[in-house]
């Protein structure tokens, strides 16, 4: 009976250990990634307006059918990335996303930003250079660091109504992203 | 011969604890890092800069865009709060307060995360596009078949899942105690 149980006990330690394994090693494992997915839109260094979601369509990146969509994949080996436009009054956010598919940064135009999207994106050495002021960036541009060089960057952008959605869709389309400075600011909503 | 039987039985409870409790954690996840409010689940964690390891695994598993923490929340639902899978052969009514947040979205999808409106109609339910009850309350009928009032139409047949997206709340981020969930009662079925 003793010998019995021992045996059962250790199937369970067994099982307990095969359970951390297999948490451990599944993002690892898994073959079809967000940034798979995401690399398929070809947005490296532009916005790209992701297809909006119909009902009956497979929605493999769990878009939510009210939002716009804004993305763009940037490399900050390249040099600092930046996000620059201006946009309709209206909820929006921004997130960025590392190679795991983990959101290591994310705020919301609800922080005191308004309608002037104004982002930096620096890893540790540029933010380094930044503070010892050897790099330049435009007066009101929010300075992210990024623990990763890879990153892709989401708008979430949410039209007050249907009716709008085109005009806001281009307004997303039309902000800059990529590495190279925005020499001027846009100007403030009037 | 009772060595070999022993071992077998070893082998089979570590096989069936270690990835039957994976299987668990990810899906389910009650015990590893799920939120439960009523009926409503949520990963408070999915999107922290530093997910738990469970998140992690979760996030490697759906694959999908997820919120930021500064972003908002999703809670998911595929059972009414008595328990009962959500099917698309009953009506359902939603009521109750949402926690606080900019606005919101509900949308029903299939396993498969497509989304079962209607065609021609909305394909989600946003805060406020909804008439109120008096005290501010929402009332959201859900189904396939005609019904009163804020009704989210649905097509198709078999079980579904209800998301509701807050966007913009600090619920269950430790900054808010509010997190006062709507009920899902089942109404008539066919």
């Amino acid at each position: 009976m003793m010998r019995l149980l021992l045996w059962v006990v250790s199937g369970l330690v067994l099982g307990g250990i095969i359970h951390l394994v297999v948490i451990l090693t599944l993002p690892r494992l898994a073959e079809e990634t967000l940034w798979g997915r995401l690399t398929a839109y070809e947005a490296t260094n532009k916005m790209v307006i992701l297809p909006a979601v119909a009902a009956g369509e497979p929605n493999p990146l769990g878009l939510d059918p009210d939002l716009i969509y804004g993305l763009c994949q940037v490399d900050l080996s390249e040099g600092p990335a930046y996000l620059s436009g201006q946009l309709p009054d209206a909820f929006w956010s921004v997130a960025l996303f590392n190679e795991a598919g983990v959101v290591t940064y994310s705020t919301t135009n609800r922080d005191g930003i308004g309608q002037i999207l104004q982002i930096g994106i620096f890893n540790a050495a540029q933010t380094r250079l930044l503070a010892q002021q050897q790099l330049d960036v435009a007066e009101g541009v929010l300075v992210v660091e990024a623990p990763d060089d890879a990153l892709a960057v989401l708008v979430r952008f949410a039209p007050p109504h249907d009716a709008m959605r085109a005009r806001f869709a281009q307004a997303l389309a039309n902000t800059t992203c990529g590495p190279r400075a925005q020499d001027s600011v846009p100007a403030p909503a009037q | 011969m009772r060595f070999v039987l022993y071992l077998l039985m070893m082998i089979a409870i570590a096989l069936g604890v270690g990835f039957g409790s994976s299987y668990y954690a990810l899906t389910d996840g009650r015990l590893f890092g799920v939120v439960r409010a009523g009926p409503w689940t949520a990963w408070p964690d999915i999107g922290s800069s530093a997910p738990n390891p469970y998140t992690r695994a979760h996030l490697a598993r759906e694959a999908t865009l997820q919120l930021g923490q500064a972003e908002g929340l999703q809670f998911t639902a595929t059972t009414d709060s008595a328990g009962e899978p959500l099917t698309l052969a009953c009506g359902y009514r939603i009521e109750g307060k949402t926690p606080l947040a900019s606005f919101w979205t509900l949308v029903a999808v299939d396993r498969d995360g497509r989304n079962l409106a209607a065609p021609d109609s909305d394909p989600d339910i946003r805060s406020s596009e909804i008439a109120r009850t008096n005290d501010g309350a929402l009332l959201i009928n859900i189904g396939t078949r005609l019904m009163p009032q804020n009704w989210l139409e649905l097509r198709g047949q078999g079980p579904f899942t209800l998301k509701l997206t807050l966007y913009d709340t600090a619920v269950f981020s430790g900054f808010s105690s509010d997190e006062s969930m709507p009920a899902i009662i089942r109404e008539s079925c066919a």
